[in-house]
């Protein structure tokens, strides 16, 4: 404070000098200096005038959004009456970086921050003293804010010419320019993350870039991220606090060029993945519809449908209104039954936190689980046997189904679902993983889009009875339909085993897929002797049998082969070194630079970047060339040590991408999806850096 | 066939849905931690189950922080606070060898001088408490209730300066909100965007 005392006394006294010092042991750490582009002010014509920060070398003062520290410098007018003085105009900052995953925006060495002031029409004959008090953080290792009272004296005159020219001129260009006219932005919001894709001829295919956001008081924003997809920038902001409905916020490309661009309306999305946050909820609807009309077509609602059917075409001499009565009681049925399936998981979802899917793919017995329900579902399919409900409550359902009536139709609606159950689950399935991500409101939406397809075809011929002539005739294409389905189930399969390999060795691999092959045998037994004909000797006898062979296998190889299997100690691939804690010190010791690759064999975008990436030719020979030492660490069993390095960088899971310039020097986080470009252009800035440190 | 784009969606859903989650949001379980205090003692998250707990990131050389305590507005909140049984933890991140880092002798040193009325004040030189909670601000502030729930983080109040002089103008968050949860309402902003300097994390 004492600091601004003096400040304040010395402006004062010097009343004509605009320069201010910020001192910091014994140093100017900050110089003030208030500038206009004009000589003279004429009345009613708006100039420009600049505050001036001149920071220590490695100083920064901060952007009108700090980012996760800091603070926005702010510039306070004392004008006399009748001025005006415009917004502050921002040069493009540069986004700092500081241990323990901090970003911040802010300007190093020196920065202009320029506004419009606009006379009044009519001014007196006098000079005209124009006076503001800026006050800003000035930041490196420490904080120390600052301010200074600033003020200018102009001549007052009928003309003007330019003044400080040169230096207006080149800090103009430092500010963003006017987006494109033809910039498309669509941004879709999900529960955690706005995604805001930008479209233009006029942004160079692939350009790197970056977004500055600009959230409100309310929000609080992550750290954004960008990343193309085809010819749309995408960017995805992500928020500790609900996003914001609209976010305005400064996209800048590494030819130094900025835009501000502001996403108004942004419309609701299910933003598990980039992919589905471009997507949209839409599409996610339409997903849930046409997965809701062909339900109608599975054989489990076959026999639903043509007792429907049988009444549309019992009802078709009766008069329209019941007929359209009837209809609605039964698609208001299926309704029900849907809201109902959507409710549970809600309840579900908030009994169970967030649950995340990393941690548990980490866990082998969660991928076992995963891989034998995948399994009974492609048996199911493939008709080697039929999941049923029980006998009686079965009955119960025909029976009230068969009553007439309006309450009759209803309930049919919802017994027409609860029978199509076997046949949906393999559709539910994958839905309550999804579901498990969203919000409820987004649950609820998706199972009434399915609920709507399944009771579009109804409704309409409730309307109109005539159109049953359209109905396809039910037959084998049905058993086609679904079998194929079973296989699209066992691809799946594959890829858990394939995880399960790598988790824990091809030697469990092969017990689970042992116990999987039990699995199977107990499934067809129960479809070829556990059947109504059959008797209840042979049904329990079978029973038994079955049980045995499921325990006895799940202890056998589960319990006992499964568990106690050789890891195989995976061996780093080329000229990867496996990571441990130590390895990477001995590497930092030597003073080598470093990266590591986070990876885990169930990280499908690990693996991507490994192969379109890190194994590219040209990155390889960088890596070589640039002497870097190339370790892998991978999470895929959870290994706690690598556990903890992600903490560090503040991460929850894989895919994190490090390079460590060496000793010293502040390790480089790369995005979660890497570009060739940004990994080239990288390793030969941080090598170049540490040559020039040497 | 549509059947099979729907799977293939649903499918890659579920891959994609593999990578979440960033710090722990308001309403999950507060990460435990278990450090020592200036006297040597251990503290940990678990042992004050049962009590409302105040985490505070501190770093002595901060303007922010000097806002604060040269006012005695964190000093009276910290007295308010273990009047109602409420236990206050300042916890210091900054690593050895950068700003604010303490060992114990200059940390009590300090809460002397400062009269500080803190429950305790925790050494956390490695950053990792820090880290797993996000903390990236001094001061950062956590509200954690008896059953280890996050209830409030974010700022100590609504006047994002260096100034003394807008502390009677601002919103006290931590105030606010350990009087809404223990009077067992909602705690009416339970997320706030926190100011200050950076946390002085070790390099790694």
């Amino acid at each position: 404070m004492t600091v601004r005392w003096i400040l304040s006394i010395l402006s004062l006294s010097i009343l004509a000098s605009p320069l201010c010092a910020q001192m910091y042991q014994g140093r100017e750490l900050v110089k003030a200096e208030l500038l206009a582009d004009t000589n003279a002010v004429v009345p009613g014509k708006p100039f420009t005038v600049g505050v001036l920060l001149r920071m220590q070398p490695h100083w920064h003062t901060y952007w009108k959004f700090s980012g996760d520290a800091g603070l926005p410098s702010e510039i306070k007018w004392e004008l006399p009456p009748g001025w005006k003085a415009g917004e502050i105009q921002w040069p493009i900052p540069k986004k700092l970086l500081d241990p323990g995953d901090i970003q911040t925006y802010g300007y190093e060495d020196e920065v202009m921050l320029m506004q419009e002031i606009t006379p009044p029409a009519s001014l007196g004959d006098a000079p005209v003293k124009i006076s503001a008090q800026a006050s800003w953080l000035v930041c490196e290792r420490l904080c120390i804010p600052g301010s200074a009272n600033l003020s200018l004296t102009l001549a007052r005159s009928t003309t003007s010419s330019p003044a400080n020219a040169e230096l207006f001129a080149r800090w103009r260009k430092t500010l963003p320019q006017k987006p494109p006219n033809d910039l498309a932005v669509h941004t879709t919001r999900g529960p955690h993350e706005l995604s805001i894709a930008l479209k233009s001829p006029a942004i160079p295919k692939n350009a790197s870039a970056a977004f500055y956001p600009l959230p409100d008081e309310k929000t609080v924003a992550g750290h954004p991220k960008t990343e193309w997809k085809k010819d749309e920038l995408i960017i995805i902001v992500p928020f500790e606090t609900n996003p914001p409905e609209e976010l305005r916020g400064l996209v800048v490309f590494d030819n130094g060029t900025g835009w501000y661009i502001g996403s108004a309306s942004a419309q609701i999305a299910t933003p598990v993945s980039h992919a589905a946050v471009t997507r949209g909820l839409w599409t996610f609807l339409l997903f849930g519809f046409i997965g809701g009309f062909i339900l109608n077509l599975m054989p489990c609602v076959l026999p639903v449908i043509s007792l429907k059917i049988f009444g549309f075409i019992k009802h078709a001499g009766q008069d329209r209104q019941s007929i359209v009565r009837n209809g609605v009681a039964f698609v208001l049925g299926i309704f029900v039954w849907f809201v109902g399936l959507a409710l549970l998981l809600i309840g579900l979802k908030s009994a169970g936190h967030q649950i995340t899917w990393a941690a548990q793919f980490t866990n082998p017995y969660f991928v076992l689980l995963l891989s034998v329900i995948v399994l009974v579902f492609a048996l199911d399919l493939f008709g080697v046997f039929e999941i049923v409900l029980p006998q009686a409550l079965m009955h119960r359902m025909l029976h009230s189904g068969a009553r007439e009536g309006e309450a009759g139709s209803f309930f049919q609606g919802v017994f027409a679902t609860a029978l199509a159950t076997p046949c949906t689950a393999p559709f539910l399935g994958p839905a309550l993983g999804f579901a498990f991500t969203q919000s409820p409101l987004i649950i609820m939406s998706i199972f009434l889009a399915i609920a709507a397809g399944m009771s579009a075809p109804y409704l309409a011929l409730s309307i109109h009875p005539a159109w049953l002539r359209f109905l396809p005739k039910p037959g084998s294409w049905m058993d086609h339909v679904k079998q194929f389905m079973g296989f699209l189930l066992l691809a799946t399969l594959l890829f858990l085993l394939y995880v399960l390999g790598a988790e824990r060795g091809y030697e469990a691999m092969t017990w689970a897929s042992c116990f999987l092959l039990v699995i199977a045998l107990a499934c067809w037994m129960k479809g070829r002797f556990i059947t109504l004909m059959a008797s209840r000797l042979t049904k329990s006898f079978v029973f038994l049998l079955m049980l045995a062979l499921v325990i006895g296998g799940a202890f056998y190889f589960i319990g006992d082969k499964f568990r106690s299997a050789k890891i195989d100690i995976v061996q780093a691939s080329g000229d990867w070194q496996m990571f441990t804690p130590d390895r990477l010190q001995t590497e930092l010791d030597q003073d080598h630079a470093v990266f590591v690759d986070f990876t885990a064999a169930w990280c499908i975008t690990c693996k991507f970047n490994e192969k379109s990436v890190l194994e590219s030719a040209s990155v390889r020979d960088a890596f070589t060339r640039h002497g870097v030492t190339k370790i892998k660490a991978d999470w895929t069993n959870g290994d706690p040590a690598i556990t903890k390095l992600l903490q560090q960088f503040g991460r929850p899971g894989v895919p994190l991408y490090v390079l460590y310039p060496g000793k010293s020097g502040e390790p480089f986080v790369f995005p979660e999806l890497l570009t060739k470009n940004l990994v080239l252009e990288k390793l030969e800035t941080i090598t170049r850096s540490t040559i020039a440190s040497q | 066939m549509k059947m099979k784009s729907l799977l293939i969606t649903l499918s890659s859903l579920i891959a994609a849905s593999l990578f979440a989650a960033d710090v722990p949001p308001v309403g999950s379980a507060a990460p435990d931690f278990s450090l020592k205090d200036t006297k040597g003692q251990t503290h940990s998250l678990g042992q004050y189950k049962g009590k409302y707990v105040v985490l505070e990131w501190f770093n002595p050389e901060c303007p922010f922080v000097k806002k604060h305590y040269g006012s005695d507005n964190m000093q009276k909140l910290q007295k308010e606070a273990a009047d109602k049984g409420v236990v206050w933890l300042t916890i210091d991140s900054s690593a050895e060898g950068k700003e604010g880092y303490l060992d114990a002798d200059a940390a009590n040193k300090i809460m002397t001088q400062w009269k500080t009325k803190q429950t305790a004040l925790l050494l956390d030189p490695d950053g990792a408490a820090g880290k797993a909670y996000g903390a990236k601000n001094t001061p950062h502030m956590v509200i954690i209730n008896p059953d280890g729930k996050i209830v409030y983080e974010g700022a100590i109040d609504s006047k994002a300066s260096p100034n003394p002089a807008d502390i009677p103008n601002s919103t006290n968050y931590v105030k606010v909100g350990l009087e809404e949860a223990m009077a067992g309402k909602a705690v009416s902003n339970p997320q706030t965007k926190p100011y200050g300097c950076s946390v002085k994390y070790k390099s790694m």
